[in-house]
């Protein structure tokens, strides 16, 4: 399960963050009459449609597995996460309706009614993101039910819609996904400047792409720091996990790298920023931050895989930042003039850190709720599934996802072959 | 039965079993032109093949996204129906979900992968298209009727008759062909509106070989359930059910003569009804329980308060989807250019 999302995260993020981009570019094609854009949009196509139709069936797998891996959590909680992902189902079934329409439509819909596609594709791939995210945020902080001799009782599925964890993930993990599309594009067009691909197209591109980072990827902080706070107070045990705080703290320190050693109780080899984590947490430097060692061992994370996640994400933030700061500095000061080849390295390098930051974000809340499936009610082990045997199921799954995008980048990475000694300009699409 | 005749469980499973309709008359229709992709045969038979990828190509991911809508409705409204049938028909599912994977990743991969190489550069995605077309309706098939079969029996989140015997019976076997024949019972009858006149007559050869073999399959099902699957026979043999069947039938038969009489336009919704019907016979019978014999609707239901939040977003939904829908297809159906 764990490895099909993470394959899943990558695909539904892309296919979250790429219909914006195509807004974007069609929008500024139809209001600047610049026909650049529109070819932009048209080249980005192919990905997309891949992405999101891989994305389609590896949803399709999850779906299935929550049924195969998951049986006696579901029993539990379907009718309380259900209508989350029955909207999610409504929100995804119009992301398709328009993309298709959207992609097959060139030809026979006028460029104003394509344009008018990518506006809902846009805010139902939006929409599947935070509504998925709710369901997640769920497990996190589970809301609206009382549990009585084992069963959920008094439901209140929109109650438990709402739940705390809800705003957070949401804002957080949509947003991620703009950032994490954002970075991934601009990497791609970077990379195709680099190897001398005709620059009008690619720097258009490029701008674009790095616009839509440089307006989240400021937000993600924003939307971090409501994060923080949001947990420390609903999830203490995960808050505490992702610093490595062993024992309850008045004016936490903020841990800049380390390894949480379990067995010695302290944070070990990192620089640690005094009071920072408390300011974080509770807006007050002298706020007491509860440690691990206040709750039972077997109801607490290992703090070891939570505080490396935590690091990696923030530390792909930064590298992620700087690269931005300073192609921004430069646009900025030289507008027509193209990036230098360094800058340019560095965003090739930075590709892929928004899927790293993604990734890691999802690993920090999920190792950070064990040993818990549903915080307090259900552990990991009461929700799986009984059956022996299960293995050759998830290798049969692994292999799919394996084969799924060796084919994928093998898609994506052959077409750049012909376009370089091709007419310059000219759009694959339509071949 | 103490429930009222309407309450919100009976509106979920109706909704339910239409959502596996409509899963059968769109997604159908995608994996029938897989099948015919694999069965086509004479001087035309690689434009057949073209005019089917490509009328398929803008709308697959759409049809396909009923089946993700009958999992979530199932699991929404469901959740302990969902539980036991999802641990009772693990392999069947797993098979129609590799189906579906590659069956997806084939598709996008040759449509996007040709425009540089030329047609004829991927073969190999032709043949994991065709064949997971046809594995996956029939493993679907099969799961379905498992769930009338009688030997689903979850203990303790334990399968009594094992992995393979709740789902594998001359029955289920049969459920899964007529699966199949659905599909490419469906397709080439949507294809004749589609194509042009000397394609028709091909199509509509293809629609007529399907007919007889989904005509024959169902027929030879009734015995074979009167003897494998007794309970469900006996539960066919109500009056409604019993009434819907030859409803379906007559359905059958009636498509079959605009077909030989190449009336395809109403061919084409006389097709669709046919299969509509003889879905909704299937639900028909199987009233008043989710797995026969084993747990019933009104027990696999989640809370009230849950399945009545589903049904008000449901409305909501549908004010999106189905003009959304509408305009699709108004889009794609108007004639199908080869490229």
């Amino acid at each position: 399960m764990g490895v099909s999302l993470a394959f899943h995260i990558v695909y539904a993020a892309l296919g979250v963050g790429l219909p914006l981009m195509l807004m974007i570019a069609e929008g500024l094609a139809l209001c600047r009459g610049q026909e650049i854009y529109h070819r932009i949009a048209r080249r980005w196509i192919r990905p997309a449609a891949v992405l999101f139709a891989i994305g389609a069936v590896s949803g399709t797998i999850l779906s299935f597995e929550l049924g195969f891996l998951w049986p006696g959590f579901m029993r539990f909680a379907g009718g309380l996460i259900g209508l989350p992902f029955a909207m999610e189902g409504f929100a995804f079934f119009t992301e398709a309706i328009f993309l298709a329409l959207y992609l097959y439509g060139e030809g026979r819909l006028s460029r104003r009614a394509l344009f008018l596609c990518t506006i809902p594709m846009t805010v139902s791939a939006g929409l599947s993101a935070v509504f998925v995210i709710s369901a997640n945020a769920w497990m996190n902080t589970p809301a609206g039910f009382r549990l009585a001799g084992g069963q959920a009782v008094d439901v209140s599925p929109w109650a438990a819609m709402a739940n705390p964890a809800w705003l957070h993930q949401a804002l957080h993990g949509t947003l991620a996904c703009y950032v994490a599309t954002g970075f991934a594009v601009a990497g791609v067009h970077a990379l195709a400047l680099l190897r001398g691909e005709p620059p009008e197209h690619e720097r258009r591109a490029l701008g674009l792409s790095l616009a839509v980072a440089a307006v989240s990827l400021p937000l993600m902080l924003l939307s971090g720091d409501l994060a923080a706070r949001i947990v420390a107070h609903t999830q203490p045990a995960k808050f505490a996990a992702m610093e490595g705080i062993f024992e309850t703290t008045r004016g936490a320190s903020l841990h800049l790298g380390g390894w949480p050693d379990v067995r010695r109780g302290e944070m070990r080899y990192s620089i640690a920023v005094p009071g920072a984590l408390s300011f974080l947490g509770f807006g007050d430097r002298e706020a007491v931050v509860l440690g691990l060692h206040e709750f039972p061992p077997d109801r607490r994370p290992d703090p070891r895989p939570v505080h490396v996640s935590f690091q990696v994400m923030v530390g792909a933030f930064f590298l992620m930042l700087l690269p931005l700061l300073w192609a921004g500095w430069r646009w900025w000061r030289a507008r027509p003039a193209a990036l230098p080849r360094r800058a340019l390295w560095l965003l090739v390098l930075s590709a892929p850190m928004g899927l790293v930051a993604l990734e890691a974000g999802w690993l920090v809340t999920e190792f950070g709720r064990q040993p818990w499936l549903a915080t307090g009610y259900m552990r990991l082990a009461e929700g799986v599934t009984p059956r022996e045997g299960i293995a050759w199921i998830f290798l049969a799954f692994l292999g799919v996802y394996i084969a799924l995008t060796a084919g994928l980048v093998r898609l994506l990475v052959t077409p750049v072959r012909p376009r370089t000694s091709g007419p310059t300009g000219q759009v694959a699409f339509h071949g | 039965m103490a429930e009222p005749l309407l309450s919100p469980v009976h509106v979920s499973a109706g909704v339910l079993l239409l959502a596996l309709i409509l899963y059968t008359l769109f997604g159908g229709a995608d994996f029938g032109s897989g099948v015919w992709t694999a069965l086509a045969w004479g001087p035309r038979a690689g434009t057949h093949r073209e005019s089917l990828f490509s009328a398929i190509g803008p709308v697959w991911e759409t049809n396909h996204v009923w089946l993700i809508f009958v999992v979530v409705t199932l699991f929404t409204v469901f959740p302990a129906g969902f539980s036991a049938l999802f641990i009772a028909l693990l392999v069947p599912l797993v098979i129609a979900l590799i189906g579906i994977n590659f069956r997806g990743a084939a598709f996008a991969f040759r449509h996007f992968g040709k425009h540089e190489h030329g047609t004829a550069r991927l073969p190999a995605t032709a043949e994991v298209f065709s064949i997971s077309s046809i594995l996956t309706p029939l493993a679907l098939g099969m799961a379905v009727t498992a769930t009338a079969a009688g030997r689903i029996q979850v203990l303790d989140g334990r399968l009594a008759a094992g992995l393979w015997a709740s789902w594998i019976t001359p029955f289920t076997v049969m459920g899964g062909l007529i699966g199949v024949a659905m599909c490419a019972f469906l397709t080439p009858i949507y294809m004749a509106v589609r194509v042009p006149p000397d394609l028709q007559e091909d199509f509509r050869r293809y629609a007529v070989v399907a007919a007889l073999a989904l005509g024959g399959l169902t027929a030879l099902q009734i015995p074979i359930a009167l003897w494998d699957a007794p309970a469900f026979a006996e539960r066919l043999f109500r009056p409604l059910p019993a009434a819907t069947v030859l409803l379906a039938v007559a359905l059958g038969l009636t498509t079959l003569l605009l077909l030989l009489t190449r009336r395809y336009r109403p061919a084409q919704l006389a097709g669709a009804a046919t299969v509509t019907v003889t879905l909704a016979g299937f639900g028909a019978a199987m009233y008043p329980d989710l797995i026969l014999g084993q747990l019933t609707l009104f027990d696999a239901a989640a809370p009230a308060a849950t399945v009545r939040a589903y049904l008000t977003v449901l409305p909501f939904g549908a004010l999106i989807l189905v003009p959304s829908l509408w305009l699709l297809y108004a889009t794609f159906t108007r004639s199908v250019e080869l490229e």
